[in-house]
C-alpha cells in the first residue's frame, strides 16, 4: 500500500514538470516566441546532452564544483568546530552569540566586492563569498542542536572518567549529529547557488560564467544549459547528502 | 545565562561595534591591500545617503522588494498551507520545488530580461521567486503540523473545508508562516542586490558595483555597510512585528534559510 | 563511603523565585551497602543523587566518598538513569565498550569486556542491534552493562526500572539483586515504589515532600539473598510494606 502510494506521489509529482515542458514546447511550437529568445527544449536538451560529454564543458563545471566544495568544506569545519565551541565554553557562546545574531541577516553575497579586493578575482574570493554564506546555517544549527542534547547522555560519559572537552567531542556532537546534518544541507544549497552567482559577477570560467557569456552573445540556448546543469548538480547533491545522512543517523529515531 | 543585564539588544550593538573595530584594527594594523579602514568607509556614508540619486536607486530597490515581497507571499502561504493539508497537492508541488531550489533566482535575470527587459518588471519576477521557496517550504511545514483533533471540532461544527483553511490552518500555522516570511525578506534583499549586481541598470547593487569599476574603493565598503544595516534593519523590524503577532508561540528558534 | 553532609539545592524559577529542592540532607552509606531514597515524586531525590554524582553542584554542605570530597562525576561512581541514557548512534556493544576504551583500555580487551557484561545481563546476541531497534528493559540491561563496565565502586540508580512494565520491572529487580549480592557494591538506589525499596536494600532513605527533607531511615532486617516469591510471604516484609506505606500517606 506503502510502496503504491508512494509510486502514485511520485507520478503525481512529474505532472507539474511535465506540464511545463509541454506548456514551452506548444509556445515554441505555436511560434509565439522567436527561438532568439525562447529556443525549443529538444534545442536546450540536446545542447544539453552535448555539453555534458564535452571536456570543454566539463572543465567549467570542475572549476565550480571546487570553488563550491573549498568553500562547503570550509564552512563545515569552522561552523561546527564554533558551534560545539559555544556550546562548550561560556566564553565562546557569549562572544560567538551576538555575532553570528548580527551578521546573519547580512545579505552575505553583498561582501563579494570585498572579497575581490582584498582576494582577487581568482578562486580565493569565490570560495570566501561560499563560506561567509554557508558558515552560518551550519554554525547555528550546530550551536542549537549541541546546545538541546540530553544531559545525561553527556553525564553518562563524564562518569566513565571522559573530560569535558572530549565527552563535547565524542558525546555532544555526535549526538546532535541531525541537527547538524540538516545546517550542512541548507550550507551546501546555498554553496551552490552562491558559487554560481559570484561566478556571474565576475569570472573568467565555471558555469556561472558560461551563462553570462551566452547572454552576451545572445546564445539563448547555451543560457539555458548552465542553470539546468547547476539545478542536476544540486539534486544530486541532495541525493548524496541524503544516503550519506540516512547512513549516519542509522542509529536515531525517525524523523518525519 | 550569558545575558547582558538590562538593556535588551544591548549584546549585538556590542557585537557591532566590536566588528567595526576589529575591522578597523585589521586595516591599519595589518594593512591588507584593498581593505580600507572601517573610519574611511563609514565617512562616505553620509555622504551616499545625502546624495539624491543615489537616495531615488535605493526607494527603487526598496519598492521592488517590497512588491517582490508582498507578491511571493500572497502567493506562497495559500500554496503552502494547501500542501501542508493535501498529500496530494504536496506531491504535486514537491519534485517541481526542488527542482527549482539549488537554482540562484537571481540567476534567471539574463533570460528573463531577454522576455521582459531590463526594467522594475524582470527583477520583481526574480524577487518574487526568491520570496516564495521559503515562504512556501515553511508554511507547508505549518500547515503540516496543525493538530488534526483542532480540524475534526470544526468540521463537527459544521465549518467547510476553505473556511477550515482560512480560520483554523492559517492561524494554527501562523508562526511557522512568519518564519518562512522572515527568512523570504533576507532572501528578497539579497535577491535584490545580486539581480542589479548582474543587472547592472539601476539600485544599489549598480551603484556598488559601479564604483568597484571606478576604483571608489571606499564608496564600495560604504554600500557594504548600508546594505549589511538595511538587511539588519529589516530583520528586527520584522522580528518585532512577528512577536507582536504571535507573542502566544515559541520564540522563534527556526534556521535562517539562507540565499538565493 | 559515603558521606552526604548537611546538603541543600536552591533552583531558581523563571520568575527570580528561590526553589528549596531539599533541604539540610544528612546521610551517610556504608561500603557494600545497598540504600534506597524513597520518596512522592518532586521530592528532589533525583537532585540529592546527582549531587552525589557529582552532575549538579549543591547550594550548600558537602558530599565525600572515601573521604574525598566530590567535586565533579567521576568513574568511581556510575549512574543509571530512568532514561536510559544510551548513545543512539553507537551499537549496543559501541555503548558498552565506550567508557573502557575512554580510559584507554585496548579494542580487543573492551571487547571482551563487554561481551561478558552482555552476557551477564542477558543481551547475547544483541551485541550489532542499535538502542532503538531494543525495548526499554533491554535498553535499561545496556545502560546498567555501560555502567558496570569501568567497574564503579558505587551505582547511582535514578528510578531505573521507572519507565518499564510491571513485569520486565521485576525480571530487571530479580537480576539486579543477583547480581548486586554477588560483588555487593554500593548502591544508592531512587524509587517512588514501596515494594521495589524494601525488596532490594538494606536500608530505606523515606523523604518529605517539597522541600525534601529525611523523615525516618527504616533498616530492612530480611535474610540474602532474598527471593521474591519467599518475600512476599514472609510476615516482616509485609510489616515493612505496610510501616513505610503509612509513613508516606501521613504526609498526604
Amino acid at each position: 500500500m506503502i510502496r503504491a502510494g508512494r509510486l502514485a506521489d511520485t507520478l503525481i509529482g512529474l505532472v507539474p514538470i511535465a506540464l511545463i515542458l509541454l506548456a514551452w514546447q506548444a509556445v515554441h511550437s505555436a511560434g509565439l516566441a522567436p527561438p532568439a529568445l525562447l529556443p525549443s527544449p529538444a534545442a536546450v536538451f540536446t545542447r544539453l546532452a552535448q555539453q555534458l560529454g564535452s571536456p570543454a564543458y566539463l572543465e567549467h563545471a570542475a572549476a565550480t564544483l571546487y570553488r563550491l566544495f573549498a568553500g562547503f568544506g570550509l564552512a563545515l569545519a569552522v561552523g561546527v568546530a564554533l558551534g560545539v565551541a559555544a556550546t562548550g565554553s561560556r566564553a565562546v557562546g557569549a562572544v560567538t552569540g551576538p555575532i553570528v545574531r548580527v551578521l546573519a541577516p547580512v545579505p552575505k553575497i553583498a561582501l563579494y566586492p570585498a572579497f575581490i579586493l582584498t582576494l582577487g578575482f581568482d578562486d580565493a574570493s569565490k570560495i570566501a563569498a561560499v563560506f561567509v554564506d554557508a558558515v552560518f546555517p551550519i554554525l547555528i544549527a550546530t550551536r542549537q542542536g549541541t546546545a538541546v542534547v540530553e544531559p545525561k547522555l553527556a553525564w553518562s560519559a563524564r562518569a566513565a572518567g571522559v573530560s569535558p572537552a572530549r565527552c563535547l567531542v565524542t558525546v555532544v556532537l555526535p549526538a546532535a549529529l541531525p541537527s547538524v546534518l540538516t545546517g550542512a544541507r541548507i550550507g551546501l544549497v546555498i554553496s551552490c547557488i552562491v558559487v554560481f552567482l559570484a561566478e556571474m559577477i565576475t569570472s573568467t570560467d565555471g558555469l556561472g560564467h558560461l551563462l553570462v557569456r551566452a547572454a552576451r552573445n545572445f546564445q539563448t540556448v547555451d543560457m539555458f544549459v548552465p542553470l539546468i546543469t547547476i539545478s542536476l548538480l544540486g539534486l544530486t547533491l541532495n541525493a548524496a547528502f541524503n544516503a550519506l545522512r540516512a547512513r549516519l543517523l542509522r542509529g536515531f529515531p525517525e524523523e518525519s | 545565562m550569558t545575558r547582558l543585564p538590562g538593556i535588551p539588544g544591548l549584546a549585538p550593538l556590542v557585537a557591532f561595534a566590536g566588528l567595526l573595530a576589529g575591522w578597523e584594527v585589521a586595516a591599519r594594523g595589518i594593512g591588507i591591500d584593498g581593505l580600507p579602514p572601517a573610519s574611511r568607509a563609514l565617512a562616505e556614508v553620509p555622504g551616499i545617503l545625502a546624495d539624491p540619486e543615489s537616495l531615488i536607486n535605493i526607494g527603487a530597490s526598496l519598492y521592488r522588494m517590497a512588491l517582490g515581497f508582498a507578491l511571493g507571499v500572497a502567493v506562497a502561504v495559500p500554496v503552502g498551507l494547501m500542501m501542508g493539508r493535501s498529500r496530494h497537492v504536496a506531491a504535486f508541488f514537491n519534485p517541481l520545488l526542488m527542482v527549482i531550489y539549488p537554482v540562484p533566482k537571481a540567476a534567471l535575470m539574463p533570460i528573463i530580461m531577454l522576455w521582459l527587459g531590463v526594467g522594475d518588471a524582470s527583477k520583481t519576477l526574480v524577487i518574487f521567486l526568491g520570496v516564495s521557496l521559503p515562504v512556501v517550504y515553511h508554511s507547508y511545514q505549518g500547515g503540516r503540523a496543525v493538530e488534526e483533533k483542532m480540524l475534526w471540532s470544526a468540521a463537527a461544527m459544521g465549518m467547510g473545508a476553505p473556511a477550515r483553511l482560512l480560520r483554523i490552518v492559517l492561524p494554527a500555522a501562523l508562526p511557522e508562516i512568519l518564519v518562512g516570511c522572515r527568512t523570504g525578506l533576507v532572501l528578497a534583499l539579497i535577491t535584490m542586490v545580486t539581480s542589479e549586481m548582474i543587472a547592472r541598470q539601476s539600485g544599489v547593487g549598480n551603484i556598488l558595483f559601479n564604483s568597484l569599476d571606478m576604483a571608489q574603493y571606499d564608496t564600495v565598503y560604504a554600500m557594504i555597510v548600508i546594505i549589511g544595516v538595511l538587511g539588519l534593519a529589516l530583520d528586527a523590524a520584522f522580528e518585532r512585528l512577528r512577536a507582536a503577532l504571535v507573542g502566544w508561540a515559541e520564540p522563534s528558534q527556526a534556521l535562517m534559510v539562507g540565499t538565493t | 563511603m559515603i558521606a552526604i553532609d548537611a546538603v541543600s539545592k536552591e533552583f531558581e524559577t523563571k520568575g527570580g523565585r528561590r526553589h528549596l529542592a531539599i533541604d539540610d540532607i544528612g546521610l551517610a552509606v556504608a561500603d557494600g551497602e545497598f540504600v534506597s531514597i524513597l520518596g512522592p515524586s518532586g521530592c528532589g531525590k533525583s537532585t540529592l543523587l546527582y549531587i552525589v554524582g557529582g552532575f549538579v553542584p549543591p547550594s550548600r554542605g558537602s558530599v565525600t566518598v572515601g573521604g574525598k570530597p566530590v567535586t565533579g562525576p567521576g568513574p568511581d561512581r556510575g549512574p543509571v538513569f530512568q532514561e536510559f541514557a544510551l548513545f543512539p548512534w553507537k551499537t549496543v556493544l559501541g555503548n558498552v565498550m565506550y567508557g573502557l576504551q575512554q580510559q584507554g583500555v585496548g579494542r580487543t580487551q573492551a571487547r571482551e569486556r563487554a561481551r561478558a557484561l552482555l552476557a551477564m545481563v542477558h543481551l547475547e546476541g544483541y551485541e550489532s542491534f542499535y538502542p532503538k531497534e531494543l525495548s526499554g528493559g533491554m535498553k535499561q540491561r545496556v545502560a546498567i552493562a555501560r555502567t558496570l563496565a569501568y567497574r564503579p565502586s558505587i551505582l547511582l540508580m535514578d528510578e531505573p526500572f521507572g519507565a518499564l512494565d510491571a513485569h520486565t520491572r521485576t525480571r530487571l529487580q530479580n537480576d539486579l539483586t543477583e547480581i548486586w549480592e554477588r560483588d555487593r557494591k554500593t548502591v544508592l538506589f531512587v524509587t517512588h515504589s514501596v515494594e521495589e525499596a524494601v525488596f532490594l536494600s538494606d536500608r530505606v532513605v523515606v523523604m518529605t515532600r517539597s522541600p525534601g527533607r529525611i523523615k525516618e531511615i527504616v533498616t530492612i532486617d530480611l535474610p540474602r539473598p532474598r527471593d521474591r516469591v519467599t518475600l512476599l510471604l514472609e510476615r516482616r516484609y509485609q510489616d515493612h510494606v505496610v510501616a513505610i506505606e503509612r509513613m508516606m500517606d501521613a504526609q498526604e
